[in-house]
């Protein structure tokens, strides 16, 4: 009986000195092999394996082993990961493009210099610019777009039919008008979101001529153009057009059910609502007053500053952003490409989603780019404003008490 | 006060206690075998729980950045800033009003539960494992059910009362509504645990002490006061302080329902901190909310023991 | 004529308690076998329209979902093991051994439940590098094999166990260790049986600590790796289902199991 104490610490002892055995073989010829983290769950992750086992299948000197978290654990881990020297090669840091700032502030990040017109250089000339200029911080490029997104209109053919609308609207006065034809019985006009989501708010803006900051991260939220124009939509929302306080997921399961006639959305939600038995339709965001806008969203793909193996990983971002990876990534996935010289691809050009997205890249804003502290203009300025004026607060009030918010938090002295 | 000569133990000499154990004398060894006994556990507590707690403590101190080679000293301006932020006093009403009614309805409903189901009847045995069935599913899955169930247009609450004619009541988008509805939620899912604790020490009370209390006379009411509520007073203070501190902590539940919204009508303490900590990458300040948290609930477990008149080693 | 009225009010209280709590498991059951097509079309029936496999499918070929279960095994249920075995040393310690530093040591324990995980979790990363832990069985469970809570709970119940036991025993020659093992153990049976059920479930469910110590998907546990299937923008709901279906079926039947110990046990020395 008294042997049975000692035995179990004999085992515990035991593993803990094995653990310490384990060390991995030191590095052999064979090929270099790379870690790679990426928050690409659900259904987005196929397409991105795809990529992975193809660059697998072609490179025998270099291997990538993808390991797909979800975006919470890799904002959790990453940080300490990268700062203690270990971690993967090269990672997806989060899908807000403003979160290069935050890892170049502890020089986490890699600076690309494998940068030019090679087959096995970074062709960032050719990649989308708004991307690209995203990733740029004193001149330095610290990540390649491992997707970029835009948004487009959405629509329900069968209840455009049944609304006795021809076709979706082109100009922003149609927008808003068709909403409110197609609203009732049941049915949404639009189906908005405005927390965890992919902003769709911001292009409601734009279509108006309004914005949120300026190019110095100053508050514009009070200028004349911005409250009519949330003036405007927020009264849509309160009479019923769309839905208050959804989530992104929460939008979307309402246009699946066809209980919503228009959503803005982006690529990765064509197969679902098809899939959904919906009989979509997809339209170019109406024109606003300031011409063709719509929101674009693209993820970072960056390489540690402590990897052991730098060209390898500069070599791996230079043939997933080139021509053949981006083709097949674009079939596989609809979203467009990051590379602007596709398009004339033929196959590219024959598939219905990646064109329609694809065409929208020139006319795409990112969400707050260069923005200091981005994240929190957002969750704590941003969210709350458009969550308070759809719930009826007065406009004017409301975005004269965000802008003082936004102004406190990325310091602007206006 | 003697002085042992013995008292060449390991352990210091902290006045008050006497010197070596029962057991150590038998054996002749001069340690005290109570730290056998409790050096694993101790040794993962201070390694995993204790040392990572004050380490917390030190980011709180400074404007942490992960991976900088120099952090910046603040002392406590993180707590300043933390006192005069509007969205820590709302989270912390937020976390109050959450624990004080969960607490409340899951000792109340969880007793009315526990002395219903209390005999060993087929019928009570397959009703308790129906109310254990919430604490065994994932919380991650069983929030994303429920977000179903109470979606305004396409879930099933709302068909119910369409169908009874009465509009849609958007639960979790009400700025009114969330919280009430979380609550809800946590107490459905946690009302089995509480039932089975209570369970445990209901039937460990003494049949022979009701048997006294009726030969004199008692009734229902009486019964429940006089003799069951002190003879299960320490199991319910338990429950209460464990169901408090782990409210006072609520996180996951609320971070997959409503994620603090809508308009951080449903912002608890630690969503804030985790919000601060990972999203906005403030660890400093994360982990001075933390430390808040901590002082709190080390106050209010203070005041709960002082309400169950606890005595030393009950 | 009161007593029907209550015991009416009784039956319709629990009436109502086993629909809300029933309700939403048929949902999540049915739901785990409905197309994505059904889920949308007909959101507010709990039954499916059109049955299918494809989420218990898609879970079996997309994950290694035998790895993954064995994984969860081998947390939950070693992990479970060392904890009732470290616990209970310790909660011996606290209730029967009167020592130096044990009201010290008693609000330590307690102290570290008042501290919310995530708060620990980046140093308790850092420190399993530094072990080189991560991504290792060891690491997912040595930091998890002891709970304040089980500390605390078993120390209220050995407190109550009457002491004459110990006096008898060590009258008959038995040092701690023999009280501990021989007597106190089997007599505890009820609270370890309790505690092994509430801890396994925690540990089978648990999302963000495997998440937190491993990075590939063969070292995940069952939760974990069902994240891959909750997308950022599209979620198939009826793999997540699935996988949450699956998840429940050892812990229903341990729970079933466990019945016996930690309600019928229990009458003879209640957690007092």
């Amino acid at each position: 009986m008294r042997r049975i104490a000692p035995a179990i610490a004999a085992t515990v002892v035991a593993a803990l000195a094995l653990s310490g055995c384990s060390q991995p073989a030191a590095e052999s010829n064979g090929p270099v092999e790379l870690t790679m983290w990426t928050g690409f769950t659900g259904g987005d992750r196929g397409a991105y394996e795809g990529l992975i086992e193809e660059f697998n299948a072609t490179h025998d000197d270099i291997q990538v082993t993808m390991e797909v978290q979800p975006w919470d654990t890799i904002a959790q881990k990453l940080p300490s990961a990268w700062a203690t020297g270990q971690g993967p090669d090269l990672a997806t840091p989060n899908f807000d493009s403003n979160i290069v700032a935050k890892y170049l502030d502890t020089s986490s990040l890699l600076a690309l210099d494998n940068v030019g017109d090679g087959d096995t250089q970074i062709n960032a000339d050719k990649l989308a610019p708004a991307a690209i200029d995203a990733f740029t911080v004193d001149g330095a490029l610290y990540a390649v777009p491992a997707n970029i997104a835009t948004l487009q209109l959405y629509y329900n053919k069968a209840l455009f039919e049944a609304a006795g609308i021809d076709g979706p609207p082109t100009t922003v006065d149609e927008f808003r008008d068709d909403a409110k034809s197609l609203t009732g019985d049941g049915v949404y006009g639009l189906s908005l979101a405005d927390h965890e989501t992919i902003q769709m708010w911001p292009i409601l803006q734009w279509l108006d001529g309004g914005d949120v900051v300026d190019a110095d991260g100053c508050s514009v939220l009070d200028s004349p153009a911005n409250i009519e124009s949330l003036t405007a939509w927020s009264k849509l929302v309160q009479d019923g057009v769309a839905p208050v306080g959804l989530t992104g997921a929460e939008s979307d399961a309402l246009f699946s059910a066809g209980q919503a006639a228009m959503q803005l959305n982006g690529p990765w939600a064509a197969t679902g609502y098809t899939d959904a038995g919906i009989d979509l339709g997809v339209a170019a965001v109406p024109v606003g007053v300031d011409g063709p806008v719509t929101l674009g969203s693209t993820v970072p793909l960056a390489i540690s500053a402590a990897t052991k193996h730098p060209d390898e990983a500069q070599e791996f971002l230079a043939w997933w952003t080139g021509k053949d990876a981006q083709r097949q990534f674009a079939l596989a996935s609809g979203f467009p490409p990051v590379r602007t010289d596709l398009a004339d691809d033929a196959e590219l050009a024959a598939n219905p989603v990646v064109t329609a997205f694809a065409a929208a890249l020139p006319s795409a804003r990112l969400w707050l780019p260069g923005v200091a502290d981005a994240t929190r203009v957002d969750s704590e300025v941003y969210v709350t404003l458009i969550g308070e004026i759809t719930r009826g607060s007065d406009v004017a009030g409301a975005v004269a008490a965000a802008t003082d918010k936004v102004n406190a938090i990325t310091g602007c002295n206006g | 006060m003697q002085r042992l000569v013995t008292a060449s133990t390991a352990t210091p000499a902290i006045r008050g206690t006497r010197p070596g154990g029962r057991g150590g004398a038998r054996r002749r060894i001069r340690f005290q075998p109570a730290w056998l006994f409790v050096a694993p556990s101790l040794a993962i507590l201070l390694i995993f729980i204790i040392f990572p707690i004050f380490q917390s403590f030190w980011f709180s101190l400074h404007n942490w950045r992960i991976g900088a080679d120099v952090q910046e000293w603040v002392g406590v301006a993180n707590y300043r800033r933390l006192f005069a932020d509007d969205l820590f006093w709302n989270a912390l009403r937020v976390t109050l009003v959450f624990s004080v009614v969960s607490v409340v309805a899951q000792m109340v409903l969880g007793y009315w539960a526990a002395s219903a189901l209390l005999r060993d009847t087929w019928f009570n045995k397959i009703v308790r494992s129906i109310f254990f069935f919430p604490t065994i599913v994932a919380l991650a899955t069983i929030g994303l059910v429920w977000r179903f169930l109470l979606d305004p247009s396409i879930g099933l609450v709302g068909g119910v009362t369409a169908a009874i004619g009465a509009e849609p009541i958007p639960w979790l988008q009400d700025t009114g509504l969330a919280l009430p509805t979380v609550i809800f939620v946590s107490v459905w899912k946690n009302l089995g645990f509480t039932m089975v604790i209570l369970l445990a020490g209901l039937t460990g009370v003494p049949a022979h002490l009701y048997e006294a209390a009726k030969i004199d006379g008692a009734n229902e009411r009486q019964l429940t006061w006089h003799v069951t509520m002190p003879s299960i007073r320490p199991t319910l203070l338990f429950t209460t302080m464990i169901l408090t501190i782990n409210s006072l902590q609520v996180f996951d539940l609320v971070y997959v329902m409503t994620n603090g919204g809508p308009l951080f009508a449903t912002d608890t303490l630690v969503t804030m901190m985790f919000r601060e900590g990972f999203t906005n990458f403030d660890i400093g300040y994360a982990s001075a909310i933390a430390w808040v948290l901590f002082a709190l609930i080390m106050i209010l477990s203070a005041l709960q023991l002082r309400l169950f008149r606890y005595r030393d080693v009950d | 004529m009161l007593t029907s009225v209550r015991l009416a009010l009784k039956w319709v209280f629990l009436g109502v308690g086993i629909v809300v709590i029933l309700v939403p498991f048929i949902w999540m059951i049915a739901g785990s076998f409905r197309s994505e097509a059904d889920l949308f079309a007909a959101p507010e029936s709990l039954f499916p329209t059109e049955w299918t496999l494809r989420g218990y499918q898609s879970i079996w070929e997309e994950l290694p979902f035998l790895r993954l279960l064995l994984n969860s095994f081998i947390f939950a249920g070693v992990t479970t093991a060392l904890l009732l075995l470290f616990d209970s040393l310790c909660a011996y310690a606290l209730a029967r051994i009167n020592f130096r530093g044990s009201t010290l040591l008693f609000w330590l324990v307690i102290a570290t439940l008042m501290i919310p995980f995530q708060v620990t979790l980046i140093p308790v990363f850092i420190e399993l590098f530094h072990f080189g832990w991560l991504d290792t069985y060891q690491g997912l469970i040595i930091p998890r094999a002891t709970s304040a809570f089980g500390i605390f709970m078993l120390r209220q119940f050995f407190q109550s166990i009457p002491k004459e036991l110990d006096e008898a025993a060590r009258i008959d020659g038995a040092g701690h260790l023999r009280i501990y093992w021989r007597i106190i153990l089997p007599l505890a049976k009820p609270a370890l049986a309790t505690l092994a059920v509430l801890h396994f479930m925690n540990l089978w469910n648990d999302l963000l600590w495997p998440l937190i110590v491993t990075s590939s998907t063969d070292m995940r546990t069952l939760p974990a790796g069902l994240t891959l299937f909750g997308g950022q923008h599209v979620t198939d709901h009826a793999v997540l289902l699935a996988g949450a279906t699956i998840s429940l079926v050892p812990l229903a039947l341990a729970f079933f199991l466990a019945q016996r110990y930690f309600v019928a046990g229990v009458a003879t020395t209640g957690l007092k």
